[in-house]
Formats: structure tokens, sequence, C-alpha cells
């Protein structure tokens, strides 16, 4: 009962304590919406092409030839790609290099020969594999023709339409997190990490503020006190995050998955492990100074190679190996497979790495209470 | 019946002992006044007997029973006045006396009825929603009080409950001590105003160096030094005393200058007086008035430990 009393009481001080709850609320969110907005670009998949053109020099003497290109022209016209014929004299090479055309295409009766252009890549690619889809097909009209014309008809025909020389290929391009969605994961993991800042008061407010006079003088052990302070710290802290995941999932409408529960546990966990590691350093050192400067690089170390500030994902080396020591790294790299990948396996041994080290660090502190006189 | 005993007390911090040897007993219903210089070892004597720290020799025993055994049931029955406000400033003043009262066990509608009343009585009824925060520094020690009493203790212990604050406030707290103990508490009251301490406490006992002293009624303790007598000469140019020369005339113990006043103590049986008032007028100092003090609190404490209380 006076475990429940005293986290009670410890829950609605801290509702009262405007300034920490706007912090642990707006914080998140308003780093949410500026990364998220400002970092759009660096999760875009798609590429912007500029206008692609191709030069053209048809001397082709077939007539069916000639007829299929004048198709493929106009199909591959409504697709974006402006066909330049070339004027006699013309270097058709040349003036790719100049950078005047995407690709330079040569044809006659024994084939197309292609040159393409290396400063847009991407652009004659899509016309090389445009002409070489021509290509193809024309050769499997040609020599479907000497037995079913009508078949060697439908082959080209078929290929005409609009689209039908880009092949799509994706590896499920919306599986992927936006700026929003990534920085709504790394930020509410980030703020339940921050747990551990108010929860290193925990114990030095009540000596700070004399309070821990009256708790020891009353009939109350201190681990009564310990566990309630710490079940109320963990519960007003996941209360924030959850506020926070909940503003990002429907206001700005971060992708969560479609397993909350799992998500939230494993948030919870992170809580659980903030506040006793918050706790923990609090009575590792007796210098408030110390503690505050312990903290604060921890957790800022941590934000930072746990990909709070920018993704961690493509780190290697050295900074790879920093970056796994960061609990916020495990905690997003779960989220991410658990939202991404529906991959549920991910979360629970980091949930059980969290509640481990948190257990490590709550029974150092209950020990160490309980060998000290008062707090 | 003694509400509290210490027998054989010791307290060591490492190799400093803070408290050696100390026996000491409260009777039921007394205000217990507990007089020592800063470091004397009389916070660590009331933290041992509120539980705040371990007892290193010896035993306190509250209503009989001993305080480490019986932890829980000792706890119940004493209430703690810190020296330092010990209250939640961003809570109300009826959350305050609420929660610490509920620590106690009280429940529902008996804790209610105990909050409201320990705020009644210490003049903060119509205060209960309002903030620590917004009140005077009177008023918070008012409330530090209430949240010490709402679960009817029989021994309070109250460490310096008037630290600066106004007369008037200080008035209304030495007042409510009197009304707790007429109510049947028994009081351990410290003060660094001497004044108080004579005021209201039945007994006293002055601690030095971790040691009681001596231990009595006012009475009792002025009797100790009737061989000294002390003499306040007021003057009004305080910046020409040369107080070596007063402390070389015959038979003066101690001088001491509290703003325009010389404090002068001497042995009872020499008359000095004469050579006194002749170096001061050796010194050009203007005497105002010149008053032959009976021997106070002040005087014993002075006496006995060779320092002032607020040393």
């Amino acid at each position: 009962m006076n475990v429940l009393n005293i986290a009670l009481f410890e829950i609605k001080k801290d509702l009262r304590d405007k300034r920490t709850l706007i912090f642990m609320l707006a914080f998140p969110i308003v780093l949410i919406l500026i990364l998220g907005t400002a970092l759009t670009n660096a999760f875009h998949n798609g590429v912007e092409l500029g206008d692609m053109k191709l030069l053209v020099k048809n001397t082709a003497q077939s007539q069916q030839l000639q007829s299929y290109w004048n198709g493929f022209a106009q199909a591959i016209g409504k697709e974006g790609v402006e066909l330049t014929p070339a004027a006699n004299g013309i270097d058709g090479k040349k003036a790719v290099q100049d950078n005047q055309y995407t690709a330079y295409a040569e044809i006659d009766d024994n084939g197309i020969h292609f040159y393409g252009s290396s400063r847009e890549t991407i652009s004659s690619n899509i016309i090389q594999g445009m002409l070489t889809s021509f290509a193809d097909k024309y050769s499997l009209a040609a020599a479907a023709v000497k037995n079913d014309p009508e078949a060697a008809h439908a082959i080209i025909a078929g290929e005409m339409a609009p689209g039908s020389f880009i092949q799509e290929s994706s590896l499920d391009p919306d599986r992927k997190p936006g700026s929003i969605d990534y920085y709504a994961i790394v930020e509410s993991t980030m703020i339940a990490f921050y747990a551990c800042m108010s929860a290193s008061w925990l114990i030095r407010g009540e000596v700070k503020r004399k309070t821990a006079l009256r708790l020891a003088a009353a009939p109350v052990g201190k681990l009564e006190i310990f566990a309630g302070k710490v079940i109320a710290s963990t519960i007003i802290n996941f209360l924030c995050i959850l506020v926070v995941v909940l503003f990002s999932k429907f206001v700005f409408n971060a992708n969560w998955g479609d397993h909350l529960g799992p998500v939230f546990l494993l948030l919870f966990t992170e809580v659980l492990l903030a506040v006793s590691f918050g706790l923990g350093i609090a009575f590792l050192f007796k210098d408030d100074a110390a503690v505050n400067g312990v903290m604060m690089i921890f957790v800022q170390l941590a934000s930072m190679f746990g990909g709070a500030y920018f993704p961690v994902d493509e780190a290697s080396g050295f900074f790879a190996g920093i970056a796994n020591l960061s609990p916020l790294r495990w905690a997003n790299e779960a989220l991410m497979n658990l939202i991404y990948n529906d991959d549920l396996q991910a979360v629970f041994p980091v949930m059980g790495l969290n509640t481990a080290i948190a257990a490590a660090f709550l029974a150092f502190v209950a020990i160490t209470m309980r060998k000290r006189e008062a707090f | 019946m003694n509400v509290l005993e210490i027998r054989n007390l010791s307290k060591k911090f490492g190799d400093f002992i803070a408290v050696d040897n100390m026996n000491l007993s409260v009777r039921e219903g007394e205000i217990f006044g507990f007089l020592g210089a800063n470091g004397a070892g009389k916070s660590t004597t009331i933290n041992m007997i509120s539980s705040l720290l371990r007892i290193t020799k010896g035993e306190i025993r509250l209503l009989g029973k001993d305080i480490v055994k019986e932890s829980k049931f000792t706890k119940m029955n004493i209430g703690i006045v810190p020296q330092d406000l010990a209250i939640y400033e961003e809570m109300t003043a009826y959350e305050n006396v609420s929660f610490f009262a509920g620590l106690y066990g009280l429940r529902g509608a008996l804790l209610k009825e105990r909050t409201e009343e320990a705020l009644e009585f210490v003049g903060l009824g119509d205060k209960h929603k309002a903030l620590p925060k917004s009140f005077s520094g009177g008023m918070k020690r008012r409330l530090n009080i209430a949240c010490a009493i709402a679960h009817h203790p029989k021994l309070i212990i109250m460490d310096e409950p008037t630290v600066g604050i106004d007369p008037q406030s200080r008035n209304y707290i030495l007042n409510s001590v009197r009304k707790l103990n007429q109510m049947g508490c028994s009081v351990i009251y410290t003060s660094h105003y001497m004044e108080e301490v004579e005021e209201i406490c039945t007994r006293i006992a002055i601690v030095d160096h971790g040691k009681i002293i001596a231990e009595g009624t006012k009475e009792q303790l002025k009797s100790i030094i009737t061989d000294t007598k002390e003499t306040w000469i007021s003057v009004k140019n305080a910046d020409r005393l040369d107080l070596d020369a007063l402390k070389q005339i015959s038979g003066v113990n101690s001088v001491r200058l509290e703003e325009q006043t010389v404090k002068i103590v001497s042995r009872g049986e020499i008359n000095n007086l004469n050579w006194v008032i002749q170096v001061l007028i050796r010194d050009q100092v203007e005497i105002s008035s010149v008053e032959e003090q009976a021997p106070n609190l002040e005087t014993v404490f002075l006496t006995l430990t060779g320092r002032n209380l607020r040393d």
C-alpha cells in the first residue's frame, strides 16, 4: 500500500512539473517535425530525371523495319523520350559528348548501334533498355513473320503500347521508412532514454529537498520508497512516450506498423532501462555535477550513435562498433525490423536485454541503499 | 515515566567521535531543551533518535522499546520537525500533510480528518489548497510542523523550528509547541535562540563535544554558575574599545562585544567594576549605561562550553 501511495504521489508531483512535461512531449515532436521535414530528400527513393533526348541516324532500307521503328518511335515519344533525326554530316557521338543528347543510335538493316552519355547514365540506360527491348522483339517478329505473319504483327503491336518497353522491378519500396517515419521512431526511443535524467533525481531530489529525513523517519522501508519511485517514474515517462507515438502516428501519419503492442512493450522496457540507469549513475557518483555530466554525455552519445539525429545504418568500422553499443540503436533496429519486416522476433532479444540491464542497475541501487545510512 | 531514554550512546564517523557515551532521559509531558553549538553532536543525536543514522554503540529506548529492534513502533510514535524545510513545494499544503501522514498508515476518513486537524492546528486551515511556494517563511515553517504531527506522535523532535522567521510567526510556533505539550506530547526542542529555550522548556541539557555537560531545570542550570556575574556596559563609540585590556583585568573570565554593548563575565567574589570603568575612561569610551545581569542560560552556556550558542 505504501508503494502505491508513494508512486501515486510521485506521479502527481511529476504531472505538476510542467517544464519537464513540456520538454518530454514537445522536444521529440518538434524534432520529428523539423528533422523529418528537413531531411525528406535523404529518405526519398525516387530519382528525378531530366529530358531524355535520343539522336537517331536511320539508314535502314527494310520497309518492315522502318514501319516497326516508326511505331516504336511514337511509343517511346509518349514515354518522354524526344527523338531527333540526325542531320547529314552531324557527328552523333560528339553531340552526346557535348551533352546535347542523352544517347545516339544508328539504325541500319544489320541492327542498332547505341552510344550513351556517361554524364546521364540513368537516362541513357533507360533508352538503351528500350532499344534493346525493341531489337529483341523485332528479331522475334522477323523470325515469326516467316511462318506466321499475323503472330509477328501481334508481337510488334503489343510492343507499341506506351510503357511496354520499361520493365519495373522493385524490392517493395513502400516498406522502407520515409523521413517522418524514421524520426518518429528514433526520437521516441531517444526521449524514452531521456527518462534517465529525471530518474537520477528520484532519490537525490529527496535529499536535496530535505524530505529524505521525513521519509527515513517514517515507518516505511527504504525499498518501499525505492519501488514506489521507480514505478512512478517508469509510468510517467512511458505515458509521455505513448503520447509522442500516438501524436506522430495520427498527426504526422508516421508508420508504426501493425504491431503496436510489441512496439509499446519494447518502449516500456526502454523506459525501464533508462530509469534504472539514471538511478544507478546517481548512486555511483556522489557529486551532482558528475552525475549530470555523465548522464548528459551518455545520453547524447547514445542518441547520436543510435541514429537519433541521422541514420547510422550504413556506418562501418569503428563508428559501427560504437553504434552497436548504444541501447537506442538496439531499440531502433528492432523497431524498424518489426514495423517494416513484420519481424516480431527482433524485439524480444532487445526487450530481454533492456530488462536484464535494468534489473542489474536496480539491484545495485537497492543494495547500495540498504547499506547506506539515510539515503 | 520516561518517554525517551538514551544510554551510553556513541556515534563515530571514521575516527571522529560525534556522540560520546551520552546518557539522557526525557520525561513524559515535558518540553526538553537540547542545547549545543554547531558541531556539538546535537543533530547527530537527533538523527539517531529518528533512525536516520545508525547507532555505533549504546541504545535508545522510546516508550520503553528499543528503537532498532522495534523500529516500526518507535517510528510511529515520533514526529520530526527538521531544521530545514522538508516539504514539496509543487504540492498543496493538504497534499503535503496527507502524504506524510499516509506513510504512518493513516487512510481514508481518518487521514482526511487528521490532515485537516494538523493544518488547522498550525493556522493553515484556510490555505490547504495553496502551494507552499506562495507561502511566507513563517507559513512554511508551520506547514513543516503540520507534516510532523498529523499522526499524533508521542514524542516530537523540533530542530530549530523558528529559524529565519518573523516574531509573529515565532510566537505562533512557540504557542503551538505549548499546546502540543498540553495535549500530551513530549517535545525535544533545539534552538539557537536561548530566550526561546528559557521561555518554553521545562528541562534543558547542554551538549558539547558529543557529551552532556549539564542537565536540569533552568534554575538548576543557573545555580551551577553562582560564582560568576555578568556586567553589560552600553557605549556610544565601541570602535575605541580595547577588549584585550578589559580581559587583562583581575577576575574577568570573558569579554564579548555585541553591537554597542560590552558583555563582561567575571568571578562573583571579585569587585572589578572600578577597574573596568577606568579602562573605558582611559580609552575615551562614552558610557551610556551599566547593568549587572543575573545569570541567564546564555551565561551558563558560555561558562560551561566557552562558546556562544551561535558559534
